[in-house]
């Protein structure tokens, strides 16, 4: 009777952690890909289940949902992106950053090399697609006035994901909205070369390409601290275990085992926040400056009313 | 033309009283329920949205009309055609038919951006998608009606020794041209979905293309304006093209 009271016992100490474990959704910005890796990692390498946490990963059929979702109270946490953020909170979205995922711009402006683009100035008078972010007028703005052009002196035309399409058949000169660790091996996977220029070295403020917001009044929930220590201990094991972190990425999802996954992973890499928890006030005040001038949005919110940082 | 015009008249004062009537619900719902507004705006909103951005859905609402406009002009002229050859030819009844059929099964989602890459960003391939979605209705209400010609009258046709291309153009087309336009009124009616879906997967102006914009910027208020824009659109094109139908067909009178 003893022993059975204590198998018993034995029992219900092992399934409390399991019982216990606190649920969370996480709503992603785009099909499951390279730039979610902490996430992946903390998940499949059991830093999520370490702290207690049971975490399902949604991805969106539109990028511009998860952050409608989580203001609506539909899941917890959405990845999305900086400048996004700014528009969101204009709209009255009850957003906060709480915390980063790819602490540096991904996006880049790419045309194919050996054509008639060699710097940016070649620009004028020629087409450009991108696929709407919702601020890609701004940057592009920027970088044409960085180099003595006008927004007025390229035609935009909106691809929508086509991006790499777009421009290897040759239906516009150059695309804006590319991401530098994924079509960039996509062309040269098609049989082209890009050529890549950085918004942040014409003129942008350095932003977050991705971040982690929540819901304003659940910033406080403790899920939320948990969930960033255990994507810290995951970053940190993503950096210093890259191939055993792929080999877990490519096991969660076998159909990503390609070249171009496998390039990405590796390019993407030193781009992840290293403390995804804290945050750079004056490059979130910078780029609520830029955003305000580039007539995005009417007023630089102040930052303390839509950032946090979770000790 | 006395005849017609109280009629459509009092259908288009319906249609307004109708519309009025939902805008209340609308209004209600959002009074009661009190939705955050990026979830659904209530109409003071998106009337507001309207108003602030009047000249720029202008200009957009300028470009989905003539691509709607164009696009309906060729899917008519196209479905017509293929109509009369399948009516007039065995062969190519047996061969056109069953295409006909497949075409109309692809989902147009699917095969927009392919068109964009085939014809270009501009208006091209919106007008081709928006030819694409009318054609089966044009095509198959025409080729119902030619197929409906009553016996005794073709009986009477072969008795007076008409020639094949009399029956059919004194007979067979004035006979089927109710059918087609009730074809017409369907085109007419799903046209913006077509010209809507091709600036979806590439453009740089049209309502399709303000919507997806507002969209990325959480601009609800202004995609329902947009809506409100094309549904307004919608209903004017189908309420003249109803009324030229009547005038031009007086035999096919849409009074139930």
């Amino acid at each position: 009777m003893i022993r059975f009271a204590a198998a018993l016992f034995a029992m219900a100490l092992t399934l409390t952690p399991a019982a216990a474990a606190d649920k969370m959704t996480v709503l992603l910005d785009w099909f499951v890909n390279p730039d979610h890796a902490p996430l992946i990692v903390a998940k499949e390498k059991g830093f999520f289940a370490k702290h207690g946490l049971e975490v399902e990963l949604v991805e969106p059929a539109d990028p511009n949902l998860p952050p409608k979702l989580v203001a609506a109270g539909q899941g917890d946490i959405a990845v999305t992106y900086q400048p996004n953020l700014y528009l969101q909170i204009q709209e009255g979205l009850p957003l906060t950053r709480i915390g980063g995922v790819v602490d540096t711009p991904l996006n880049c402006l790419v045309a194919l090399e050996g054509g008639s683009i060699t710097s940016l100035k070649d620009l004028k008078g020629k087409k450009i697609g991108y696929s709407i972010s919702g601020f890609e007028d701004a940057l592009l703005g920027m970088m044409l006035e960085n180099n003595g052009l006008k927004a007025s002196d390229v035609e935009m035309i909106n691809v929508n994901f086509a991006l790499t399409p777009a421009l290897m058949s040759k239906q516009v000169d150059a695309v804006i909205g590319a991401f530098r660790n994924f079509e960039l091996t996509q062309i040269k996977l098609a049989g082209g070369k890009g050529l890549a220029f950085f918004p942040e070295e014409h003129g942008v403020p350095l932003y977050d390409e991705l971040i982690y917001v929540a819901k304003n009044d659940r910033v406080k929930d403790p899920k939320i601290k948990k969930f960033l220590a255990a994507i810290q201990e995951a970053t940190i094991f993503l950096i210093n275990h890259p191939d055993d972190s792929w080999g877990a990425f490519i096991k969660a999802y076998p159909k990503l085992d390609d070249e171009l996954n496998k390039t990405a992973w590796a390019q993407t890499l030193p781009r992840f926040a290293k403390t995804p928890a804290s945050l750079d006030k004056t490059r979130y005040e910078n780029f609520g400056d830029f955003m305000k001038e580039r007539g995005l949005i009417k007023s630089v919110p102040d930052i303390s009313t839509f950032t946090t940082e979770i000790r | 033309m006395t005849a017609f015009l109280p009629a459509s008249l009092s259908s288009f004062a319906r249609a307004l009283i109708t519309a009025l009537v939902l805008m209340a619900v609308w209004y209600l719902a959002v009074e009661l329920l009190q939705p955050a507004p990026f979830i659904l705006p209530g109409p003071g909103r998106v009337l507001t949205a309207l108003q602030e951005n009047a000249s720029y859905l202008l200009a957009n609402a300028l470009t989905t009309f003539s691509e709607i406009l164009l696009g309906l002009l060729l899917g008519t002229l196209i479905g017509t055609a293929t109509a009369l050859l399948v009516a007039t030819s065995g062969f190519a009844r047996r061969w056109v038919l069953p295409v006909l059929v497949m075409s109309q099964a692809l989902p147009v989602f699917a095969i927009a951006p392919l068109l964009v890459v085939w014809f270009g960003y501009g208006l091209g391939s919106k007008i081709v998608m928006t030819t694409i979605i009318i054609f089966f209705p044009v095509t198959s209400a025409f080729q119902d009606g030619l197929r409906r010609t009553d016996e005794g009258l073709l009986d009477l046709a072969r008795l007076a020794r008409a020639s094949r291309f009399q029956t059919l153009r004194l007979l067979k087309v004035p006979y089927a041209l109710p059918a087609l336009a009730s074809g017409l009124r369907v085109a007419v009616a799903a046209a913006p979905i077509g010209a809507v879906v091709g600036e979806w997967v590439g453009a740089s102006a049209g309502l399709g293309y303000v919507m997806l914009h507002a969209n990325a910027r959480s601009q609800v208020d202004l995609v329902f304006a947009a809506l409100l824009i094309l549904g307004l659109m919608a209903a004017l094109l189908w309420f003249t093209v109803d009324a030229l139908l009547a005038r031009l067909i007086p035999w096919s009178s849409t009074k139930s």
